[in-house]
């Protein structure tokens, strides 16, 4: 019996001794991020790509989902890849890029990539209807996603989600998001946030804010222009994933040496 | 706010050679009661992953939300990690890990099945109807006192203290449908048990042993441990029976 939809799986690339912890985002999958750890696989790093709780299995299990249940799975991902790598840098895409900053705030890390994070999460009434989010979600479980905001639509067709947002779960997605921010302060380590113009979801804007309530002294803002929400998979896919290559090289120091020498 | 999962409680992962081993601890338990096993294993060569199970490890009322598919999911998960690093994968679970381990075994053979303390028989109980309706208010279900063999062994142990009745529900479901499972298992197995069992009594080995699929399975009874085999006084017997296992069907570790 597998419960776990096709290409939803997590994965692990073996490689050095610098690991890559990637983090999906909201009613997404590993798959979003494979690509994207496969050209750190590349570079020689060590990729581990969690699968949250409730997420590539069916819509229902989201239901159950609490804050502690994701961060726990990007635990559960940490401690998986310091088997392999003495120093750990987080990345997440979304929900992902919350959970990782959230990560940074409690746990040791050498940096932390955070890609299409949102500041705040943008429907003003499902905010103000949260303490009703429960009990709501028991009559409406589920709501209709955004039209997608592709740009290239060909990466659609092959992607896994979830095809509702749950109801219940968005309350969950608030929670731990309030909880980010307030740890913001605390992240003593790198940060590099990328956003896209072409974002519906979380535009630049969100990452600025975000940037802004950020006390740590090395971080760093990358805007890219023609790419959607997932800009690890859009058009400037290539972009995103050198530019957290070589912030992962400038923060852990590894590789050393010419870049040519370090790829295998 | 620090970590959400408890100190001793977080997943293990050694890496040795291409032979693969995933541990799966049982239920309300944690990976600890698998790393000492896992550490025997890598000290021969073996690539060992410990997962945690999703509830377990944190907090009794995760453990309450949460139902057989996340266990399941959880076990995939380490599964699908640890294929990343090796070709060859034998599942070592114990008592609900065995369970999860057997339904890993049947959606996709492995090279073994090494099946601990793993119960196959729902004890008859006209109450069990009532678990689900009743776990708002009866929430949890007290663990009965320690039987242990070496009580050193106790003072390590990461686990919650009591059975949410919620998730009691799910194993007892959970233990029908790997039931189920068992003639679809091909893989070689050594299942091993305890005489002194008093949580899932030996004749559970029994009839995992009648309905297993498997043509080459073997029975490994201990003496002079409790339940929990990987942490009790006979653990040095189970760990060097699970390696030899593992040799045979996996190949050479190095």
């Amino acid at each position: 019996m597998s419960l776990i939809l096709p290409r939803g799986e997590a994965f692990l690339y073996p490689g050095g001794p610098v690991g890559c912890l990637v983090v999906h985002g909201f009613t997404g999958a590993p798959a979003e991020m494979r690509w994207f750890g496969e050209q750190l696989a590349s570079r020689g790093y060590s990729v581990l790509g969690v699968r949250l709780f409730a997420h590539a299995t069916q819509l229902e299990d989201m239901r159950r989902a609490r804050p502690q249940d994701w961060l726990a799975s990007v635990e559960d991902g940490y401690h998986l890849l310091r088997g392999l790598s003495e120093s750990i840098v987080v990345m997440g895409l979304s929900l992902g890029g919350i959970l990782s900053l959230h990560t940074a705030s409690r746990l040791p890390v050498a940096g932390v990539v955070a890609m299409s994070t949102p500041y705040v999460i943008k429907s003003p009434w499902l905010r103000r209807l949260r303490p009703l989010l429960p009990a709501l979600s028991v009559v409406v479980p589920n709501m209709a996603k955004d039209a997608p905001d592709w740009r290239d639509p060909e990466l659609a067709r092959d992607h896994v989600e979830y095809a509702a947002n749950p109801v219940r779960a968005a309350a969950t997605l608030l929670d731990v998001h309030a909880e980010m921010l307030a740890g913001l302060p605390r992240i003593r380590v790198p940060v590099l946030m990328m956003a896209s113009h072409g974002d519906d979801t979380a535009p630049p804007a969100h990452s600025r804010s975000i940037f802004e309530r950020l006390t740590t002294t090395d971080k760093e803002l990358l805007l890219v222009e023609n790419s959607g929400h997932v800009i690890t998979r859009d058009r400037e896919r290539q972009r995103v994933a050198e530019a957290a290559a070589a912030f992962t090289r400038r923060v852990t120091g590894w590789p050393a040496g010419s870049k040519r020498k370090a790829r295998r | 706010m620090s970590a959400v999962i408890l100190p001793g409680a977080e997943p293990f992962l050694f890496r040795r050679g291409p032979v693969g081993c995933l541990l799966v601890h049982g239920f309300t338990a944690a990976p600890q009661e698998m790393v000492r096993l896992g550490a025997h294993l890598a000290n021969h060569g073996c690539t060992a992953l410990g997962v945690r199970l999703a509830g377990h490890g944190t907090n009794l009322d995760d453990l309450a939300r949460t139902r057989w598919r996340d266990w399941l999911a959880s076990a995939q998960d380490g599964l699908d990690l640890l294929r990343g690093l090796c070709d060859r994968v034998v599942l070592l679970g114990l008592s609900m890990g065995g369970l999860l381990s057997i339904l890993l075994a049947e959606a996709e053979p492995p090279a073994g099945l090494v099946l601990m303390s793993t119960p196959t028989l729902v004890p008859p109980n006209r109450l069990r109807p009532l678990l689900r309706p009743a776990s708002p208010v009866y929430r949890r279900i007290p663990k009965g006192p320690p039987d242990w063999f070496d009580p050193s062994a106790a003072a390590e142990r990461v686990a919650y203290p009591a059975y949410p009745t919620r998730a009691m529900a799910e194993v007892a479901d959970l233990i029908e449908i790997a039931r189920a499972a068992l003639p679809h298992v091909h893989a070689p197995a050594l299942v091993i048990h305890s005489l002194n069992d008093d949580f899932v009594v030996p004749a559970n080995a029994q009839t995992l042993m009648a309905e297993l699929g498997s043509r080459d399975k073997r029975l490994l009874v201990v003496e002079g441990s409790n339940h929990l085999v990987t942490l009790d006084a006979q653990r040095q017997t189970v760990f060097d029976a699970a390696l030899a296992f593992v040799r045979r069907t996996a190949g050479p570790a190095r």
